[in-house]
């Protein structure tokens, strides 16, 4: 039963988070916008691990979902935050992997891992005079938020049951 | 006397002869007033069967489409030599490599597509990508099985357009949002809501005159310089298949 729960987490963190960046499915997206997957996967980890491990787990994570990206905003910062954050909140709460609960936190997550795109994007496009604000980015944020709200219930809630188990 | 012109005169009214001459006389005087309309429109309907029919608009339109085709083929091929000429950049059809949508986020923080199509191909970076509608990106990377693409809303992706009607160049710049902005370089640009903004012909950068989109607001007295709001003509969240252009100086 333990190698199985472990084959079932190698599973989902190896192939079907890289294929769910990849192929960004239609039926997984409100107007177009995808879950913040960085968040899914990192959330679990972050909950059960050290923070020095968390930390890192970020780090390696960010690079890996920047790399299928066009820009030069990064999720490294957001995702470190975040890890460090979730791994503290995690050790001392071990009644934490409650439905809603795990909910919750993947919105706060993904909403600071927006914001953090949203000012980099400031930063970075600062040429752009008439729209220096972004705007759209809100639109954005706010989509993602909700999606992740939907989705990370029951797949970090499920990764997170699966690692405690382990 | 009175009374038997009377008698003579209704008589006359009784008689059958007299209603059909009054009616045909009536009836002429119709035709010739109508100028005998009602004659050609049964005249129309009549023929209506005889006329060329669905199959036969068909064969005429196919004709029609034949003939645009070799006529449009024959402009671009004039146009390639004058453009040769005249040391300018040709858009050569005949260079176009087709590729699917294998991924899409063209609503995201960043606004991308995914094609199947990469290095292995002949696709390089910085090659235009068109789908139907005209131009909606360029490439941004490649593997040598896929491409990374570039699209036109994407923030901070910029480059050269025109307004054929006015002539007037200026810097298209993503946005993010849907619609980029057409930042024009000269004040006075006369530009008009529903002008069509291509690429320029005198690109060295880009296939000249591809259809980018159609001015959907203008403001002329932004400053430091007017700008137009652009509705892009191609819609890459409904396309699945794109087109790169290959540049003669990237002819293997």
């Amino acid at each position: 039963m333990l190698k199985k729960n472990k084959k079932i987490i190698i599973f989902f963190g190896i192939t079907c988070l890289q294929a769910f960046i990849v192929i960004s499915p239609d039926w997984l997206k409100i107007n177009g916008i995808t879950p913040c997957w960085p968040v899914i996967l990192l959330l679990p980890f972050s909950l059960n691990n050290p923070p020095w491990k968390a930390a890192i787990a970020s780090i390696l994570l960010g690079i890996f979902v920047d790399s299928f990206t066009i820009s030069d905003i990064s999720y490294i910062p957001s995702l470190f935050i975040l890890s460090l954050v979730w791994s503290n909140y995690g050790l001392h709460n071990k009644r934490i992997e409650l439905f809603l609960n795990i909910g919750l936190m993947a919105i706060f997550g993904t909403a600071l891992v927006g914001f953090s795109m949203w000012v980099q994007k400031i930063i970075i496009y600062s040429f752009l005079r008439n729209n220096w604000f972004h705007s759209w980015s809100i639109y954005v944020l706010m989509s993602e938020v909700i999606i992740t709200g939907l989705v990370a219930p029951l797949f970090s809630s499920w990764l997170l049951i699966t690692y405690k188990k382990n | 006397m009175i009374k038997a012109r009377g008698k003579i005169g209704f008589h006359s009214l009784l008689k059958s002869r007299f209603w059909v001459i009054s009616f045909l006389g009536a009836l002429l005087f119709v035709i010739r007033w109508t100028k005998g309309a009602g004659y050609l429109d049964l005249y129309s309907v009549f023929l209506k069967p005889f006329l060329p029919g669905t199959a036969q608009r068909e064969w005429i339109k196919e004709g029609e489409n034949v003939e645009r085709n070799i006529r449009l083929k024959l402009l671009e091929e004039d146009n390639n030599r004058l453009r040769k000429a005249l040391f300018l950049q040709e858009f050569n059809s005949d260079q176009r490599i087709s590729a699917a949508v294998i991924s899409r986020s063209p609503r995201n923080w960043w606004q991308q597509l995914e094609i199947n199509k990469g290095s292995k191909d002949g696709v390089m970076k910085s090659q235009t990508v068109i789908g139907p509608g005209g131009l909606i990106g360029l490439v941004d990377s490649t593997t040598p099985l896929t491409a990374r693409v570039r699209l036109l809303t994407d923030p901070g992706h910029q480059l050269g357009a025109w307004v054929d009607r006015t002539r007037s160049h200026g810097i298209l710049t993503g946005m993010g949002t849907n619609r980029p902005k057409l930042i024009f370089l000269n004040k006075n640009t006369l530009a008009q809501v529903g002008d069509a903004v291509t690429t320029s012909p005198a690109s060295t950068l880009l296939p000249p005159n591809l259809t980018i989109g159609i001015i959907q607001f203008v403001d002329e007295k932004a400053l430091p310089s007017p700008y137009a709001i652009v509705q892009l003509s191609a819609s890459p969240e409904a396309i699945d298949w794109v087109q790169i252009i290959k540049n003669n100086a990237q002819k293997e």
